[in-house]
């Protein structure tokens, strides 16, 4: 069996930030894995302990420097690594959803997985769609949102639990290969061990091109621009009540009733 | 934190993620409680097993399922524990460099192989008796001793100041060996559930309070002769534990005089007096500056000490130069640290005043700062003072 977890590297801007054109200022930003990707690379580790011959490769798109947050997978137990990179990617004003699930889609050809986890949604841009978008253009079963997940690797079939609006859950199977996108909490994800790190630093991540996809620069052509960046004004309206607290009581329950939050 | 002049920057990819696992760590499961573990006198024993499974302990040796990572890695995570607290490096640098080292570098194939894997992982734990209630500067005047009996020894003494004795699984003594001429000092593996063993807790320090220490009485102890550690006769033995613990212990000081910087810097720059934060006075500033040139300086010689380390240049006076240096920077600077935070730096709320009464014992521990400036008076004059 085989699993495919695809990792993003995001940008996490500092408290306070300067914006240089359509982009937060280089310097106020750290990079750091995609909090939900970690989730999902744990739920992959972990079948991978528990099974036997349970193959764990990882792919992002990204530049040199997210081999970093790469190896941070190898060292927690991800067998193998393919960084999506060249100079065509790397002049790309941005890459959009449909982009993604593309080149995403060209390594799922070429790896043939059972299973593949995604994170629900990246910390950075937050499309939340690279999953369930990757799915259509494979022509997979999917499920997004997995908060829980109960594999019958024999059987062929993932029992999950998803996450719906409002505090529902759907309980439903589905058929493998399907594409999951792992919601926060689904697990505890481990920290690296000092032998994991020493063994990532041994374990192949291979760099691969549009190129060697069997894609070219058209991949890149997207409907989708940034066109401003800015920070939005904050606006806040404060009420202090004062008094005792039959009196506090009071006025909160008069504001409520004015905003028509209740009624009566 | 505070990286003045950009060593990290020259890591490598292991060893800086290395400390980043050791930082969010410590950030998630250790910082949050360890105020209150400081308060009560306990320490988070749960974390014993978890530091191990993340390889914490002995990580800087080889085989027995130990990574052999870096000098400078092992360093960085030195490092990274004492900036949460001076108690949690404590614990790595007495299973690892203390227990663990020694059996590694002086143990029989049998010692290692059932003691190194367990004590890697945490599974057991083990304590370093070294000192005694008559003779703590000058250990080579212990009394504890062995006489052969049967096939092994009988052991007599007490030892105190043991850290972690109270929760030991085994014991290094260090012990005289009067049925060999001259009494050379041998090594003993001491399991604590042998009779005659006694590990009374000492309580209510007033410094490294999150770290469990105590006491361990010798009474007619038996142990056969493949408890002892073969490759190691004399003083050299505990000195070349010692040589690898204060190693860490010149990099952890620079960990908490790191955390006591950080947060005096914060609070000067949220702190607001005389309409407007205390950051702006002179006299603050001051403060910094030289806290953030003294803290640079001592990274450097911990740096270059790692270097001379792993290249195997490193001597014991090097390293108490460092330890000397770097703990009497990170003992003064929290105390600058703590004075910044007025009468918020008192309370257990803030780190710098709980890093200052720990690096009381860090001062102590280990070679006093006394002791390590005659160790350097000797190598620079050629006269030992501190003989007789
Ligand atoms: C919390 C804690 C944990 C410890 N953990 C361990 C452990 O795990 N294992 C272990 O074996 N030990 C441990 N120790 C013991 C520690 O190593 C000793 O306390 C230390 O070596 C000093 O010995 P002493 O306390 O007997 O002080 P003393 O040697 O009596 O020193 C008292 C003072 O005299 C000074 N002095 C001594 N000799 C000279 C001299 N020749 N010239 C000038 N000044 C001198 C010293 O610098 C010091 O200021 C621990 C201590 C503490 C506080």
């Amino acid at each position: 069996m085989k699993i495919l977890v695809t990792v993003k590297e995001v940008a996490e801007a500092e408290d306070d930030f300067e914006i240089d054109g359509l982009d937060i200022d280089e310097r106020y930003l750290e990079y750091d894995l995609n909090e939900w990707d970690d989730y999902a690379v744990e739920e992959a580790v972990t079948i991978a302990e528990d099974g036997d011959d349970v193959e764990v490769v990882s792919v992002t798109i990204g530049p040199e420097r997210a081999e970093e947050t790469v190896r941070m997978a190898l060292a927690k137990g991800v067998d193998r690594a393919i960084r999506v990179w060249d100079d065509d990617l790397e002049s790309a004003d941005m890459l959009d959803v449909g982009t993604k699930a593309d080149i995403l889609a060209a390594v799922v050809e070429e790896e043939d997985p059972d299973l593949v986890f995604s994170g629900v949604q990246a910390n950075d841009d937050g499309f939340g769609a690279t999953g369930v978008a990757l799915a259509e253009v494979v022509d997979m079963e999917w499920g997004a949102v997995v908060n829980d997940l109960d594999l019958d690797a024999e059987g062929g079939v993932a029992h999950v639990h998803r996450e719906l609006e409002g505090g529902v859950e759907e309980l439903t199977d589905i058929e493998l290969p399907a594409v999951l996108t792992i919601q926060t909490g689904i697990n505890e994800p481990r920290y690296a061990s000092l032998r994991g790190i020493r063994q990532a630093q041994r374990k192949p991540l291979d760099v691969q091109g549009l190129g060697d996809l069997g894609l070219d620069a058209s991949v890149l052509e997207s409907a989708v621009s940034r066109t401003a960046m800015f920070e939005p004004e904050s606006e806040s309206d404060v009420t202090v009540f004062e008094g005792g607290a039959e009196e506090e009581a009071g006025q909160l329950a008069d504001l409520l009733r004015d905003k028509g939050v209740v009624e009566g | 934190m505070l990286d003045y002049v950009g060593l990290e920057a020259d890591l490598d990819a292991e060893e800086r993620m290395i400390r980043d696992t050791a930082r969010d760590f410590v950030d998630e499961t250790v910082r949050p409680d360890v105020g209150e573990h400081w308060i009560e006198g306990t320490f988070p024993t749960d974390l014993i097993e978890k530091m191990g499974d993340l390889g914490f302990y002995a990580p800087n040796l080889e085989g027995y399922g130990l990574p052999g990572v870096s000098e400078t890695a092992y360093g960085l995570l030195m490092q990274e524990l004492e900036a949460c607290d001076s108690g949690l490096r404590s614990m790595a640098s007495v299973q690892g460099a203390l227990v663990m080292y020694p059996i590694h570098a002086f143990g029989s194939e049998e010692q290692k192989e059932e003691w190194l894997p367990k004590l890697g992982t945490g599974e057991a734990v083990g304590c370093f008796g070294l000192t005694e209630p008559e003779h703590g500067s000058d250990p080579s005047s212990m009394t504890t001793h062995a006489e052969s009996e049967d096939d092994g020894y009988v052991l007599n003494g007490a030892k105190t100041w043991i850290t972690n004795s109270p929760i030991a699984d085994v014991a290094v003594v260090w012990a005289r060996d009067r049925s060999a001429d001259d009494s050379p000092v041998r090594g003993f593996l001491v399991e604590t559930d042998r009779d005659g063993v006694s590990t009374n807790k000492i309580d209510e320090k007033l410094s490294l309070r999150a770290s469990i220490t105590g006491e361990i009485g010798l009474n007619d102890v038996y142990v056969p002769e493949e408890n002892v550690l073969p490759e190691v006769s004399g003083m050299k033995g505990p000195l070349s534990c010692l040589t690898q613990a204060r190693y860490g212990i010149a990099w952890g000081a620079i960990g908490a005089a790191r955390d006591c910087f950080e947060t005096a810097r914060q609070y000067a720059t949220d702190r607001e007096q005389f309409g407007g934060p205390i950051a702006r006075f002179q006299l603050q500033q001051q403060k910094l500056a030289e806290m953030a040139t003294q803290i640079t300086t001592s990274q450097l010689l911990a740096h270059r000490l790692a270097d001379l380390k792993e290249r195997g240049e490193m001597t014991p006076q090097h390293v108490s130069m460092a330890k000397r240096n770097n703990v009497r920077m990170a003992r003064d600077q929290s105390r600058i640290a703590r004075e910044m935070l007025g009468g918020n730096g008192i309370t257990a709320d803030y780190s710098p005043m709980r890093h200052m009464a720990n690096l009381e014992t860090v001062y102590t521990y280990e070679g006093t700062h006394d002791i390590h400036t005659l160790v350097l008076g000797q190598d620079l004059t050629g006269f030992a003072a501190f003989e007789q």
